[in-house]
């Protein structure tokens, strides 16, 4: 399955990357193919481009502030998630999107 | 005839709704008393101090017992006045909490439930000790042996310093700005005219008592009286009495504050204020620390206080009615406030403190002591205020360019009669040879004021900051200034003295002191004792009037030192110890800096040197400005001289120069105090990672505790300087979720300015701690990432982001929390995170493991 995903945090200086990192090893474990755009201090970074959207199947939003851009996402699936379930579950986001 | 009532209100029959009760029972001939059924305490229904010591407390059933001629009359006023006039006079009396929501409590204290009562810091320090109060109202053996006169003469003057004394509190109504400021005095003028009062004065007087001793004996009745309430209100009008006592003393004309209070264990001193000879003559070896409920903090005492390096607060309001006398507390006069309770945890918490403090201090003196210069190698002396010998060897040990002011009216007061000049040239030349060739400015006496000599015999004045002070009374005192002159001239052979006149106010006042200094010059010549015969000659710029005589001052002079102090309370017209006017004296000002960058440009081109030794130079915020102003010398309090000198060379001077004019050009104090304030923590970049943010085997026991841990770390190698504002951060971003990572790890970050740099602090726990109480693990491991706002957004992002990435990872996670040195834990993250190590930790990372028990 083709994911894409956006994680953003409150000050955006490591939970937004951690969030990322972690949902790149778990997809890969449950064999999709996964692009997680971070919206952090740095700003906007591995953005998301029209064609990575329009390819994917299912969007993933785990952030505890407002997306950037979501409009971008008008006619996919998406699933919104706290940052933290990203974290600490991400094997249980990845089954529902499964179910 | 009586009515019966339940008090409604919440703080009780305090002074307000007494002098209210009072005033209408007063109205009428008839005899009224209340009797409180609660306590069985009975006062005359028509002295507010009768009322108050009924003790009457919320809902206690009272009686109002009225009998007279106009009794009826009288009964239902006071019911009137019980009913409808009572149960609204507190309404919107109540303070303002706004003084308490700005106190920098930390979390690990506010855990422990610790009460802090919060004050102004006007001297740094932490000290320990017993509550003891001074008292205001003090015979001295003098008076308590000196007999009554006439009695029909003793109670005119008692009578006279009521009304006298009344008609004040009368005039300070009338210009009452808050209601609570009017209530306060409203209670105070009833108190001064309350029957009861007048009357234990009478007889105390037809007893064979003088005015004052009659006055002492009434208010210590009335405030042990009070004293004993269990009431806060109620003992606080302890303090008014006292208060009232005080000025009825003053207006007698015996006053004495001079009565020795003596100490015998380590004591906090509590006071509504303190007078200089007061805090004089107060032992040292026991004195830890002092308390002020007033609020003006640039009074003499203050400064005196800080001079000698006494912890102290001001402005700490209740103090005396919250800390019973002989109570353990704790005065941390870094932070502002008085903890009173010392519970284990609080104890502990201060044991951490003052390691913390000494690392941070052995660090810095680590950092060496060469003169201070700014970042394009503009060098400034930073020179100390000392008033003493011993102090100035202090500031010589903290590494001061000199002195900048030595104060002689210290070795005038506290004394029977003016030091001889054996006296004096000893404590003269003893600092002028401490000094090792550096230079030390004295300043002759600046006495006057509010610094008083008894063997002056100067006059009392209604304005003594106006009047006959500093180098005005020198034409009358000319002996006690020569013979000060020569032996300043004396010790000039010993190391190089300059000679520096208080107060000038004109260049006829310079011509005057340059023939005092000729003369001096001439009779020890002719006695062939020996003296530096060029030595400088300065005055202090304190009057503004001379600063419009620069032109001709320059010629005269060698060397001028802004007293800003006095300066801007003359400037602004505004007295600096009246906490009502207070906040207009204010050195940021753009106004006052535009006078003083007028001051220095003039005397520069005059090519005269000028210092700058005001207390608005120990205050950190400031130095941009002053290095803006171009000044050749700033000098501060000896603990100062050792920050600033540090803390220059992070400015430009060219940036300085600019920074000035931008505030020059502000439109009032809080556009330049914001000005500022964006500045200040423009640091020098620092890297990343250093081994003294690595705290391996911490025995911190909460989260509160391991929090404040990593911040001293921070801040004892300097990465903040405000570890409040670095603690608030950290707590915000744990406010809005759970930093915990699971696997033992907690991150707890955030972005501030109140650090100095971008830095990674790593802590690991000897035992394991709940981090949530959510969160069932226990962590170990905590690693803290402070980014600053004020640098380039992508600064140090890459490798934050890097490292929150790692930490997601297994072998990393278990990797740190096996190292065994913060040497080695540095150098892995270096690795890791592909950044380049600090020298210093290259060395640090070779020795080993810095683990620390506390």
């Amino acid at each position: 399955m083709k994911i894409v995903a956006i994680t953003a945090c409150p000050t955006g200086i490591a939970h937004t990357y951690m969030a990322a990192a972690r949902l790149e090893k778990v997809a890969k474990n449950f064999g999709h193919e996964i692009k997680v755009e971070t919206q952090g201090a740095m700003g906007i970074e591995n953005k998301l481009t029209e064609a990575d959207i329009r390819q994917a199947q299912i969007a993933i939003f785990a952030v505890d502030i407002e997306v950037e851009g979501r409009d971008r996402f008008n006619g996919v699936k998406v699933i919104q998630v706290p940052l933290q379930e990203a974290l600490k579950n991400p094997e249980n986001i990845f089954s529902k999107i499964q179910r | 005839m009586e009515f019966a009532f339940s008090c409604p209100l919440s703080s009780g029959l305090h002074a307000r709704p007494a002098s209210l009760l009072a005033e209408t029972a007063n109205q009428f001939s008839a005899e009224c008393s209340l009797t409180n059924l609660r306590n069985g305490l009975v006062g005359n229904a028509k002295s507010v101090l009768g009322i108050i010591a009924a003790d009457v407390r919320y809902q206690d059933h009272c009686v109002l017992e009225v009998s007279g001629v106009d009794g009826h009359a009288a009964l239902s006023a006071l019911q009137r006045c019980v009913d409808q006039t009572l149960p609204t006079c507190d309404v919107g009396l109540a303070e303002s909490p706004a003084s308490r929501n700005n106190v920098t409590v930390p979390r690990v204290l506010q855990s422990a439930h610790a009460t802090c009562i919060s004050g102004v810091v006007i001297s740094r320090g932490i000290a320990q000790g017993k509550v003891a109060f001074l008292r205001r109202i003090r015979l001295s053996a003098h008076d308590k042996s000196l007999p009554a006169r006439d009695p029909q003469y003793e109670l005119t003057r008692v009578k006279e310093a009521v009304i006298a004394v009344r008609q004040r509190i009368g005039e300070k109504l009338k210009y009452a700005i808050t209601p609570v400021g009017a209530a306060v005095l409203q209670a105070d003028l009833a108190i001064a005219g309350d029957i009861l009062l007048v009357e234990k004065l009478a007889q105390q007087i037809s007893q064979g008592k003088s005015a004052a001793q009659a006055v002492v004996e009434t208010g210590e009745f009335f405030i042990d009286l009070l004293g004993h309430s269990e009431n806060d209100y109620i003992r606080q009008r302890a303090a008014d009495i006292e208060e009232i006592c005080a000025q009825l003393l003053e207006e007698i004309g015996e006053l004495h504050s001079s009565e020795t209070m003596a100490l015998t264990e380590p004591t906090i001193l509590v006071a509504e204020s303190l007078a200089p000879q007061q805090l004089l003559d107060l032992d040292r070896r026991w004195l830890q620390a002092i308390v002020l409920e007033n609020a003006a903090t640039t009074s003499h005492a203050a400064i005196l206080a800080r001079s000698l390096g006494i912890p102290t607060l001001a402005g700490a309001r209740n103090t005396r009615v919250a800390l019973p006398a002989g109570r353990e507390v704790i005065v941390d006069a870094n932070r502002g406030f008085v903890v009173a309770q010392l519970s284990s945890s609080v104890r502990r918490f201060y044991d951490r403190e003052q390691e913390t403090l000494r690392r941070r201090m052995a660090r810095s003196s680590r950092d060496g002591t060469k003169r201070a210069t700014t970042k394009d190698g503009r060098a400034i002396e930073i020179a100390a205020n000392v008033s003493s010998a011993d102090e100035a060897t202090l500031a010589f040990e903290n590494g001061a360019d000199g002195i900048g002011l030595f104060r002689t009216e210290m070795v005038f007061l506290s004394r029977e009669q003016a030091p001889s000049e054996e006296e004096q040239f000893a404590i003269y030349s003893e600092v002028a040879r401490r000094s090792c060739g550096r230079p030390v400015i004295i300043r002759t006496f600046d006495i006057g004021g509010d610094k008083k000599v008894p063997y002056l015999n100067l006059p009392r004045e209604e304005n003594p900051f106006l009047g006959y002070r500093g180098s005005r009374i020198y034409d009358e005192h000319q002996d006690l200034l020569l013979t000060q002159l020569r032996a300043i001239l004396r010790a000039s052979v010993s190391g190089p003295i300059q000679i520096m006149a208080p107060m000038v106010t004109s260049a006829e006042e310079v011509a005057q002191f340059k023939a005092a200094v000729a003369q001096a010059k001439g009779s020890l010549a002719l006695s062939g004792i020996d003296f530096s015969g060029d030595i400088k000659i300065g005055m202090m710029i304190e009057v503004p009037s001379a600063a419009f005589m620069l032109h001709e001052l320059c010629r005269e002079l060698d060397f001028f030192s802004l007293g800003t102090n006095d300066l801007c309370q003359y400037f602004f017209a505004a007295d600096r110890g009246n906490a009502k006017v207070s906040s207009l004296f204010h050195v940021r000002h753009p106004a006052f800096l535009r006078f003083l960058d007028q001051i220095v440009r003039q005397i520069h081109q005059g090519k005269r040197w000028v210092g700058l030794c005001g207390e608005m130079a120990a205050d950190p915020q400031n130095l941009p400005l002053l290095l803006g102003l171009g000044l050749d010398e700033i000098s501060v309090p000896a603990s100062e001289v050792r920050y600033l000198q540090q803390a220059i060379p992070r400015w430009d001077s060219d940036r300085c120069e600019q920074i000035l004019n931008g505030a020059l050009a502000c439109g009032d104090a809080e556009e330049v105090a914001r000005l500022l304030s964006e500045l200040w923590n423009t640091g020098s970049p620092q890297p990343l990672l250093t081994s003294e943010l690595i705290v391996l085997g911490s025995a911190s026991e909460t989260k509160e505790e391991v929090i404040q841990e990593m911040i001293d770390a921070f801040y004892v190698c300097g990465r903040t300087e405000d570890r409040h504002a670095l603690e608030e951060a950290l707590w915000a971003r744990e406010a809005m979720g759970s930093t915990e990572l699971g696997h033992g790890f907690a991150i707890p970050h955030c972005k501030t300015d109140a650090v100095t740099a971008n830095s990674i602090c790593v802590l690991r726990l000897r035992e394991p701690i709940h981090w949530d109480s959510e969160h069932r693990e226990r962590v170990n491991m905590v690693v803290l990432l402070a980014v600053r706002n004020a640098d380039p957004a992508n600064m140090h992002m890459q490798v934050f982001s890097s490292l929150a990435r790692k930490l997601i990872n297994d072998d990393f996670r278990q990797h740190l929390m096996k190292i065994d040195t913060a040497g080695e834990v540095t150098a892995y993250l270096a690795r890791q995170l592909d950044i380049p190590l600090h020298p210093e930790d290259s060395a640090i990372a070779e020795r080993p493991a810095q683990s620390r028990t506390l």
